[in-house]
């Protein structure tokens, strides 16, 4: 009788989002309070130091509320079954984290704040997180010795930005719902579209959300999107590696005006090797260049590859996938034989060939690094075009006197489209992998020029006297290239009709 | 009422920030010197090719060209190999490279490099011939102003190259292994491994010593042909020569087949006195055996004629080296050494060659067989030059010059040098034969201190010459030698410090600060002969047409930021014989200078 009841209550807990995602939280960040313990201490001059220190207390704090948050949800749900309102009210302290920079505890207390979560309130929530890191972060150039021309300018339209998308978050929570919201939000949306153009994706889900739940009558087409969207963003890890993706692409596109390239190219040799500092916030490399501004410039070059050499082979690959897919028989043996001998050769291998054959620049770096992949991409497609083509309603459109142009385009294709996304978020993480790969081995883009693998090659050098000029990029690219896979597992799980 | 505050709030801050935030800007107008906005303000492009190991030099020289104006297309190459296809088909504006002189005497430093028709010179210009021809007669307190003249001459007035900087020669060492006293570092000459012992002596017989360097493919083990990185040290090591150079370049016959030498009047003529006491090792089923032959005269002229002739072997690369000697011969009638003074002194050239010696000459002997210093019997060689040239003890005291066993190098190269076929003949030195395998073969006859029995792709071995000066002070400590070939230097740090090698031999200035900080390594440095400097392109290009264009960059670039890059381990160069001779000369980075060039450049075009 008793393990029944166990194992009720252990149903009801794990039910729970915000008790898994509270329990989520406070590991993560006991993890970076002891990160910043361990620190906060120079064991070679025995002495503490006073920022590090700092950054470890404000962390233990939240990491202590948040442990007692969680027992509280735990007693709320064996009580009485749900959260209690007293208990939500704590995620208002949680909030002030923010400040801190710790973005697990953040994101649970807007979580834990809201009852009834629609996925336009996360999309809200994490698009004025995104855009308070970025001004953050961009903020830091304040103590340079002298910012970008553009970078004052830049900065009010961001904190203009920011204001604006507090305002409609808290008009999205207030007046939005799971299938429908006020027509007059349509006004809300359209300026947070045009928010988007910083990079914050987020805007742009959002405004869409909003455009669609206020004006649309296709009630299937609304719940569709709740359900998926509502999927990915009660999943922490995957909503979490889509904001840290947005936040990267949203960085690099603000750091156009926000931070200054010379910073991150031009050798200083009056900074040589400096410790990180607040005015060199991840210290600067052997020629004086500051660390952090060619991270922050480096992601363009990664995500571009990443992105670029991502959906070029899923278009190609594709389309043959396809046609081989759709026509079967002969079409099918040339085009996958062929595929075939090019899965056969090994992509690196392939890219460093074309690389050494045409030349380091990131034209070439794209092409190569495309090749290498069609064939998974050919194969993932004719897959799917197979099963789908001898569905019935590609059957009547045959019927009803389609052309094989337009049953291909209009039916077999968007109804295949679902795994191509998937595998395709899930590849880009190991296209950001080739691309530092090929840096780090010297075949990438040239070596000043700041990308990630080139920024780790220079400080594998330094791995004893200076690790953070390999730490940091390191992190930077296992971050990436994690976010991508978890929110890749995220959309596989919203995707997948087996999983309803 | 919290937007009623927030917008004023807002314009509170941002007055505040913008009034003590500097922008890029407003920082440039007040450092840069001001542009009045005249004159082409176009960029010149200008190819830099270099390899990937001088990465940082790459990237320091390109930081300098494009904060002066200039555009960089950089052409890095992956290895040497590849490095010089380019150079050779003409890609590049300026190219980076670097020297040692490894003979240690200015003539080597400048004749190969930038006389017309020399190995490695792409330069022809008659000034520098002069001076160069000059200099080589002339004694060391004569040819500091001539080269004086050279340097202004090849860089002030021609800009035909630029020098960037001249690095130290650094050896970290197992000091918990190696006695660290017995470990040599030499300006020039490379290691002589017969000095090391080990702390515990009692090691020395049983343990090999441990070293390693980068190149795992041997160019060749006959001394003439080759002379780079995979061999000298080597080679060094498995001939004996004439003469040695001393820690500071110095001429000495200490540790050398000769027991003294001397320049008679006229420096023209060169005599040395062998020994008697050194045979070749041969390999004998992996291990080293005395072969009983002596090495004497015969194989000194033997050797002396081979070097000197550029056909003498198929692919000969060091003859430039070697092309003042005019003739090498055996002196047997002593009493011509008598009344023949030395240069420079009153004292007779058979009083020089005497000094120090327990048993004075008796009689000179002409069969090697015959000689015996107990008894007053002495081989003497004469070497005569084409023409006065005190620097030819330098240019034997080179690997190159090392003595080889004529009887066993004959009865090898029995091929004809002209109708050589390398699928067919096997040369003497070949690596091949002595690479494990079904190829080996191992015909080696060293004369020096140790002698290789195999190697494969990851490792030589080498043992000692169990007939070399026994008894003596120059006899070899260490039984067994072990040469690790072991590609980057990451990894041969590693090693190092793994106790898996003992020695590592120039070590990178990055690496500095982790050898000290390791207690049981010690780092051992001195300046050293190398320097590194831009080459112009000599041809179909705006460089080789426009002295303006080489000169404004000649002034750009700021040698002291490689030093402050290298933490103060480089030192200024003017050129490559600066480290040899002090000429004073100095380059200074002038930016108004390189301003000035740069715009009669534009003008001219």
């Amino acid at each position: 009788m008793k393990t029944q009841k166990d194992i009720e209550k252990k149903k009801v807990l794990k039910l729970s989002p915000e008790y898994t995602q509270s329990s989520f939280t406070w590991i993560t960040s006991l993890t970076l309070t002891m990160i910043f313990l361990l620190n906060c201490y120079d064991f070679t001059t025995q002495a503490i130091k006073p920022f590090v220190f700092s950054a470890f207390l404000a962390y233990a704090v939240f990491t202590l509320i948040q442990v007692i948050i969680t027992l509280m949800i735990r007693r709320d749900l064996l009580t009485t079954g749900a959260v209690r309102k007293s208990t939500r009210r704590l995620g208002f302290v949680q909030l002030l984290s923010i400040f801190t920079g710790n973005v697990f505890v953040v994101s649970f207390a807007f979580s834990l704040m809201k009852e009834r979560k629609t996925p336009e309130y996360t999309f809200a929530v994490y698009m004025v997180l995104t855009q308070f890191f970025i001004i953050s972060i961009s903020a830091l150039n304040l103590f340079k010795p002298y910012v970008s021309d553009t970078f004052l300018i830049a900065m009010i339209i961001l904190v203009t930005i920011m204001v604006f998308q507090i305002v409609a978050t808290i008009l999205v929570a207030k007046y939005v719902t799971h299938n429908r919201t006020e027509r007059w939000m349509t006004w809300i949306a359209i300026p947070l579209l045009l928010t988007a153009v910083t990079g914050n994706f987020f805007a742009l889900l959002l405004g869409y959300g909003l455009l669609m739940k206020g004006r649309s009558t296709d009630q299937s087409r609304i719940d569709k999107w709740d359900t998926m969207w509502g999927k990915i963003t009660r999943n922490t890890t995957s909503i979490l590696g889509l904001f840290f993706i947005i936040f990267m692409f949203s960085i690099s596109v603000c750091s156009i005006f926000t931070f200054d390239y010379s910073l991150a190219i031009e050798n200083n040799y009056g900074a040589l090797l400096l410790e990180p500092s607040i005015m060199y916030p991840m210290g600067t490399d052997d020629f004086g260049r500051d660390l952090f501004s060619r991270i922050v410039f480096g992601a363009r070059i990664s995500l571009i590859v990443g992105f670029v050499s991502t959906i070029v082979p899923a278009i190609i690959g594709g389309a043959l996938g396809a046609f081989a897919g759709y026509y079967g028989h002969r079409t099918d043996n040339i085009v996958m034989r062929l595929l075939d001998v090019l899965y056969a050769v090994p992509g690196i291998l392939l890219a460093i060939a074309i690389i050494a054959a045409f030349g380091a620049n990131i034209t070439n770096l794209i092409i190569a690094l495309s090749v290498g992949s069609i064939p998974t991409y050919a194969r993932t497609m004719r897959a799917n075009v197979l099963m789908v083509s001898n569905y019935q309603f590609v059957d009547s459109a045959r019927a009803l006197g389609s052309s094989d142009f337009s049953i291909i385009f209009r039916q077999v294709i968007p109804n295949s489209l679902a795994p191509m996304i998937v595998k395709a978020t899930l590849t880009i993480g190991s296209a950001v992998i080739a691309t530092s790969s090929l840096s780090y081995l010297g075949l990438g883009v040239e070596p000043h020029i700041p990308e990630w693998g080139n920024i780790l090659k220079l400080g594998s050098t330094y791995l004893e006297t200076n690790s953070y000029l390999a730490i940091y990029p390191g992190l930077a690219i296992i971050a990436l290239v994690l976010s991508f896979n978890f929110l890749g597992d995220g959309l596989r799980d919203a995707m997948d009709p087996k999983l309803d | 009422m919290l937007k009623k505050i927030f917008l004023p709030v807002l314009l509170v801050f941002v007055l505040v920030i913008s009034g003590c935030v500097k922008t890029k800007s407003e920082v440039e107008e007040g450092t840069k010197p001001g542009n009045d906005g005249k004159g082409d303000q176009s960029k010149v492009t200008i190819e830099l090719l270099g390899m990937s190991t001088n990465e940082s030099d790459l990237n320091i020289v390109r930081d300098q060209l494009v904060k002066n104006g200039f555009d960089v297309k950089l052409n890095m190459q992956p290895d040497y190999g590849s490095f010089k296809s380019q150079q050779d088909a003409g890609n590049y504006d300026i190219a980076m490279t670097g020297w040692t002189t490894v003979t240690g005497n200015p003539d080597y430093a400048v004749r190969s490099l930038f006389k017309t028709g020399g190995d490695y010179s792409v330069i022809s210009d008659p000034e520098l011939d002069k001076l160069i021809d000059q200099a080589g007669t002339e004694t060391p307190e004569e040819y500091e102003a001539t080269y004086k003249a050279f340097e202004e001459h090849l860089v002030f007035n021609k800009a035909y190259i630029v020098p960037l900087y001249s690095s130290y020669k650094t050896q970290a060492v197992n000091k918990d292994v190696l006695n660290l006293d017995s470990v040599r570092l030499s300006k020039s000459r490379s290691l002589p491994w017969e000095y090391i012992e080990f702390n515990y002596t009692s090691k020395n017989a049983t343990d090999p010593l441990v070293l390693s360097q980068s190149a795992s493919t041997l160019t060749s083990l006959d001394p003439i042909k080759g002379n780079d990185g995979s061999i000298n040290i080597i080679n060094t090591n498995m001939n004996v020569r004439l003469v040695n150079l001393t820690d500071d370049d110095q001429i000495t016959s200490e540790g050398s087949l000769s027991l003294n030498h001397s320049i008679a009047e006229g420096n023209s003529e060169y005599y040395f006195l062998l020994r008697d006491d050194i045979n070749f090792a041969k390999v004998e089923g992996k291990n080293a055996v005395d072969s009983g032959e002596r090495v004497g005269s015969d194989d000194v002229i033997f050797t002396l004629n081979r070097a000197k002739d550029k056909d003498s072997v198929p692919d000969h690369r060091t003859y430039t080296l070697h092309e003042h000697i005019k003739n090498a011969e055996v002196v047997t009638d002593l009493a011509s050494l008598e009344t023949i003074k030395q240069s420079g002194s009153d004292a007779t050239v058979k009083e020089m060659l005497e000094e120090g010696l327990d048993t004075k000459i008796s009689a000179l002997v002409d069969d090697k067989t015959d000689a015996n210093n107990k008894e007053g019997k002495y081989q003497v060689i004469k070497v005569t030059t084409t023409e006065p040239f005190p620097q030819v003890l330098n240019y034997l005291a080179h690997q190159s010059a090392g003595i080889v066993s004529k009887k066993q190098v004959e009865s090898i190269n029995t091929f004809d040098v002209a109708s050589f076929d390398v699928n067919k003949d096997i040369p003497y030195g070949d690596q091949n034969t002595v690479t494990e395998g079904s190829q080996y073969n191992n015909t080696l006859y060293a004369s020096g201190p140790y002698i290789l029995t195999s190697k494969n792709d990851y490792e030589a071995a080498f043992k000692k010459n169990p007939g070399y000066m026994k008894g003596t002070e120059n006899e070899p400590k260490i039984s067994n030698v072990t040469m690790r070939f072991i590609k980057d230097p990451d990894s041969t740090l590693a090693a190092l410090r793994n106790n898996e090698i003992h020695m590592f031999y120039a070590v990178p200035e990055t690496k500095y600060d982790i050898i000290e900080n390791d207690s049981k390594l010690s780092l051992q440095s001195m300046e050293s002969n190398a320097v590194s400097y831009l080459s112009f392109n000599p041809e179909n290009r705006e460089v080789s047409e426009s002295e303006d264009l080489r000169k404004a960059i000649l002034y750009t670039i700021n040698q002291d930021d490689f030093i402050s890059f290298y933490k103060g381990n480089k030192l200024k160069a003017f050129s490559t014989v600066s480290t040899l001779v002090k000429t004073g000369n100095e380059l200074n980075a002038d930016l108004a200078k390189a301003k000035e060039y740069l715009a009669k450049y534009k003008e001219t075009k």
